[in-house]
């Protein structure tokens, strides 16, 4: 017999229920006056305040009309009378759009509309019998939180205006509306008791039941609300376990789908909404980040900051992170990461009077081992960042709330909340948050935000009133709605059971972001070495009486800093904002070398003596790079000295070119793409290659929705071969170098290989000229070395990793790919292979193979992502001994700050430490000094002089003679200056 | 026209996280390509009309736009 499947085409019992609940919802307003008088004018934002119009002006705005154009902004404008039968009530706006939209009344801001909620009260706004109504819109196609299905389903650049109305509320529906909200979350979770699901679904039928959907009265709204409380609130006889605090908070990218300049009226609006919820509900508090979100509010909304200090005084607006952005936390050096701090808090001191204790980085995308030092000696004792939780592909993080050790020792305490940043505080959700949180028995309580964001626009009416029926239901979790800080200290301060996490927080994910946008990490090394340039020098300067450009500098920096948000560097953002960061480079860059000026004299920056090969253009030189003349030579320039620097007069034969190309270090076997067969150290008497070696590599890249984002671990199945063009040959040749170089073409793009060997240098150098046209290409180029090691050390900015290269376990398998920052070595006990690079930083380590990620092609969310012209290099650096005797950081540091001139000159009495800034403290009346130890090395170094010892803020906290050191120590030390600052 | 596409239409569509590229005009149909966001909009029907009526007000032209779309494979599941 065959099986007929029975297919229920009636409608179920809780179908029936959620038909009169949507019934039900159309009643919350009771009376609705449509605003027929309005009017719109289109326009493009073109700057934070400025505005392109369209020609057509102002024009009528009626309900069916199309509105809102794509990147557009719309300006609405009505002056409506106050109807007499809606005088003396509780009045509202009504407006449903796609569009975010900040709304004026009569001169005053009121709020915000977009699609997580369509309605402001307007009662406390109003005094007169008129209204005036401003609003601004700016449209999304992409909206700015994808998780809300409402808000998926209204996306796209023109939309259709569907009325705006003046209305009351029903707060007999609305109430059991929330109720049902509320109720129905839990029924249809299957996270919650399914006897108890049984019994909501059973009593939330009876208490519909007794409203006549036919002919909806109050009354009978008002007896099903009871019976919710007196039959479904009152039922205590299941009983949920669980304590989770309810942390109300708003994700805001300053770029990402929208340029910086959107995230202006992103902010207030989003601030906006969280004051006029604090307005109505005492109770609430909600977390915000980023100075420099305050900073734009304070600056172009000064009404409106004041409010907002206002609420920060009474403890419902909560200043959190500490930094000035959200930045990236994998690329960006120690130096950054401290002035994101330093600007940061000073902000918050001086706004609010507070230094902030917490760092708040929701969605960054991992996190080096740098941070805790840098969190500590910025006044910051609590660190929180989600993304490990929730997005790792390969292993559960296994700790929520616990210690994180860094890599000096330093220890702060770190919460990665359960689930993700955004929710919007449903029960399932808070079930969700305790039943993945994995320090149950010894955290405390565990943090699950609420607010809708990454565009902002935060917590909604919603999400309070359900929040505040919480602990009528038997079967939640406990639940306390507490503030960021309060959180932290009630449950992870001075908690002895934490368990310790030693290590840096990898996100085994989003992979690609070390490499995605080549072009602007290469713009953001060359600045972050330039800044540094330029504060050493104006300092020096500034100590022979010239003035400090201390604001134009701290401007500089903070444009900087703004573009190390983890949208922006990290390279997952549309076309316009790499435009607007690529603007914000050349400009940073323009002005810093006004700001180091020239001299006659080549200035050494770095508190060493530069002793290896560099690069010094000269019109009259005889080497070219990167299509410019200059002379290869050694400067011998000693630690803050400035000098004259002399080509060395050089006329023996040093090289043999044949079948092997033979110099004073090495006989090398070229390939004809460059790749090398044999580099036989001469000095060293051994072989370093031992399979490809220098071997450029195309692998499909299709990582799917996350393209910007991610490399999976399968971007080896699909290799594309590389035509060579024209083979490797001589090109230039001179007393100091020789340069190779080889062209390798696809059907899209052109790679040029210029491979330099030098006289004096161990030093191999790979220049890479490149027209890139690929779609969902990953370029690495690939060394394996004839070297037997377990693992790598990589360069972190402030001291060195050790990561391990084999595959053992799952947590080495996810770290197929990994981020270092000037430097990789591999090595044996008495020698390896270092790879110096200016600009580089996800590479791949796999046994004895170390792969450079050069370049990628991604599509999303920039279509045309790293297509164009690049140029870059990296140095194959053999050496003996280990890593740290050959000075690969040094050498690295001298490959990276090229040298320039200025005729200053001071002095050096910081031993091995290295000078990672001179600069004028902010108050503008003492030397900062930054150094930091980064060859993991204990010592003392006697100053014979009394210095004041700093935090990253630039506080005194102490006084010493002696400067004594621990491993990968960062050290700030001032000290007085006797010029005066003008 | 491909000026005014590239030029005019383009950084608006890029503000959204869209694309488009500008194909032939010939015989008042003007043929563009609709990347990125665009790809994958479900009114973008509503955009093309209104990149219609921009032509006709700044070019003083009436076209008709047949927009081809070029979706990335990993977004066909949406």
């Amino acid at each position: 017999m065959a099986h007929i499947k029975v297919v229920r085409r009636s409608m179920r019992p809780e179908e029936w229920t959620d038909l009169r609940f949507g019934w039900l919802k159309r009643y919350i307003y009771e009376e609705k006056y449509e605003i027929e008088n309005l009017k719109v004018r289109d326009a493009r934002q073109t700057s934070e305040m400025q505005y392109e119009y369209y020609p057509e002006g102002w024009r009528e705005l009626r309900r069916g009309d199309m509105y809102f154009t794509p990147d557009g902004t719309a300006f609405f404008d009505a002056e409506v009378k106050i109807p007499r039968h809606l005088k003396d009530k509780e009045l509202w706006l009504s407006l449903k759009t796609a569009a975010e939209i900040i709304v004026k009344v009569n001169g005053r801001y009121v709020g915000g509309v977009d699609p997580n909620r369509d309605r402001i009260l307007l009662t406390p706004y109003i005094d007169s019998d008129v209204l005036h109504f401003e609003m601004e819109g700016y449209n999304r196609s992409k909206p700015d939180d994808e998780r809300n299905p409402e808000s998926l389903s209204v996306r796209g650049c023109r939309q259709i205006f569907e009325g705006a109305y003046l209305a009351t509320v029903n707060h007999t529906v609305l109430d059991l509306v929330y109720d049902l909200e509320l109720l129905l979350d839990i029924a249809k979770s299957e996270l919650f008791n399914e006897d108890y699901r049984s019994f909501l679904n059973r009593e939330i039928n009876n208490a519909l039941n007794l409203i006549d959907f036919d002919e909806l009265k109050n009354e009978d709204v008002a007896k099903a609300k009871k019976y919710v409380d007196d039959v479904i609130y009152a039922n205590d006889d299941y009983k949920g376990n669980g304590d989770v605090a309810l942390i109300a908070h708003s994700h805001l990218d300053i770029a990402y789908y929208w340029r910086r300049i959107h995230s202006v009226q992103k902010n207030l609006r989003t601030v906006l909404i969280q004051l006029r919820l604090m307005d109505r509900y005492p109770d609430f508090k909600y977390t915000h980040t980023q100075a420099y979100t305050y900073e734009m509010l304070e600056k172009y909304y000064p009404d409106v900051f004041e409010e907002l200090k206002e609420k920060v005084a009474k403890g419902q607006f909560e200043p959190v992170g500490a930094m000035y952005v959200e930045p990236d936390c994998n690329i960006p050096a120690a130096e950054s990461l401290i002035r994101q701090f330093m600007y940061g808090q000073h902000y918050f001191r001086e706004k609010f009077g507070m230094t902030v204790k917490n760092c708040w980085l929701p969605d960054v995308f991992g996190n080096s081992w740098i941070l805790p030092q840098i969190l500590k000696k910025s006044g910051v004792d609590y660190f929180v960042s989600n993304k490990m939780s929730t997005w790792n592909d390969t292993n559960r993080f296994p700790h929520n709330n616990f210690i994180w050790k860094g890599i000096d020792g330093s220890e702060v305490y770190a919460c990665v909340p359960p689930t993700h940043f955004i929710t919007w505080n449903m029960p399932s959700q808070i079930q969700e948050n305790w039943e993945a949180y994995q320090d149950k028995n010894q955290g405390g309580q565990t943090m699950s935000m609420f607010g809708y964001g990454d565009g902002g626009s935060g917590c909604t009416e919603e999400m309070i009133e359900v929040m505040h029926r919480f602990n009528k239901l038997s079967v939640m979790p406990k639940t306390e709605h507490i503030g960021g800080q309060e959180f932290l200290e009630k449950n992870l301060k001075d908690n002895k059971n934490l368990a310790k996490w030693d290590g840096d927080l990898y996100l085994e994910m989003h992979r690609g972001t070390f490499t995605t946008k080549s072009r602007m990490k290469r713009y953001n090394r060359q600045l972050e070495y330039k800044l540094r340039e330029a504060e050493i020098i104006s300092t020096l300067r500034h100590l022979k009486g010239e003035e400090y450009p201390a604001g134009e500098i701290r401007e500089l920096y903070k444009r900087l800093l703004i573009n190390q948000f983890h949208d922006i560097l990290p390279g997952s953002h549309i076309t316009p904002v790499y435009r607007d960061a690529m603007a914000d480079y050349e400009e940073i860059d323009q002005k810093l070398d006004r700001i180091i000026g020239t001299g006659s004299r080549y200035f050494n920056s770095l508190n060493f003596t530069r002793k290896h090969l560099a690069f010094i253009p000269d019109e009259k030189g005889d080497s070219t790079r990167y299509g410019k003349k200059g002379n290869w030579l050694i400067p011998y320039l000693p630690a803050l000295s400035s000098g004259e620097i002399k080509k060395e007069e050089y006329k023996d034969e040093w090289i043999t070119v044949g079948e092997k190309v033979i110099t004073p270090f090495y006989e090398i076997g070229f390939n004809p793409d460059g790749s090398i067969n044999s580099l036989y150290d001469r000095e060293l008497d051994r072989e370093w290659v031992k399979g490809e070696f220098n071997k450029l590599k195309l692998y499909k890249d299709n990582p799917g929705v996350y393209d910007a984002w991610d490399i999976l671990p399968n971007y080896t199945d699909r290799e594309i071969e590389f035509k060579v063009v024209s083979p490797l040959e001589v090109i230039e040749k001179n007393s100091e170098a020789v340069s190779f170089a080889c062209t390798l073409a696809t059907d899209k793009s052109e790679w040029k290989r210029i491979i330099r060997v030098f006289r004096q240098s161990r030093g191999i150098e790979v220049e890479n000229v490149v027209d890139w046209n690929e779609r969902h290409v990953l370029a690495k180029a690939q060394f394996d070395c004839n070297v037997l090691t377990r693992k790598a050390v990589c360069d972190t900015s402030a001291g060195f990793t050790e990561r391990e290269t084999h595959r053992n376990t799952t947590w080495q398998q996810a770290r197929f790919e990994v981020c270092h920052h000037k430097w990789v070595d591999m090595a044996e006990t008495d020698g390896g292979i270092a790879l110096i690079n200016d600009s580089k930083y996800g590479v791949g380590l796999l046994e004895n193979s170390m792969s450079l990620s050069l370049l990628r092609a991604t599509v999303r969310p920039d279509v045309n992502g790293d297509r164009g012209h690049h140029e870059f290099s990296y140095m194959i650096y053999p050496h003996g001994d280990d890593f740290i005797k050959a000075e690969i950081n040094n050498i690295a540091y001298e490959y990276n700050i090229p040298l320039c001139k200025a005729d200053v000159s001071g002095e050096s009495i910081f031993g091995d430490l290295y000078m990672q800034t001179m600069k004028m403290s902010e108050k503008g009346d003492t030397v900062v000094v930054r150094l930091s130890e980064q060859n993991g090395k204990r010592g003392r170094i006697k100053l014979g002089k009394k210095v004041k010892l700093l935090n990253f803020l630039e506080d005194t906290v102490g006084e010493v003679d002696v400067i004594e050191y621990k491993p990968f120590e960062i050290i700030t030390i001032g000290m007085e200056s006797t010029a005066v600052v003008k | 026209m491909k000026d005014y596409i590239e030029k005019v239409i383009k950084p608006k569509l890029q503000g959204d996280g869209g694309e488009i590229d500008f194909l032939s005009h010939e015989d008042g149909i003007l043929t563009v390509l609709l990347q990125g966001e665009c790809s994958k909009c479900l009114i973008v029907e509503r955009c093309i009309a209104w990149i219609e009526g921009e032509i006709l007000r700044d070019k003083g032209e009436r076209v008709r736009i047949i927009a081809q779309k070029k979706k990335p494979f990993f977004w066909d599941k949406d």
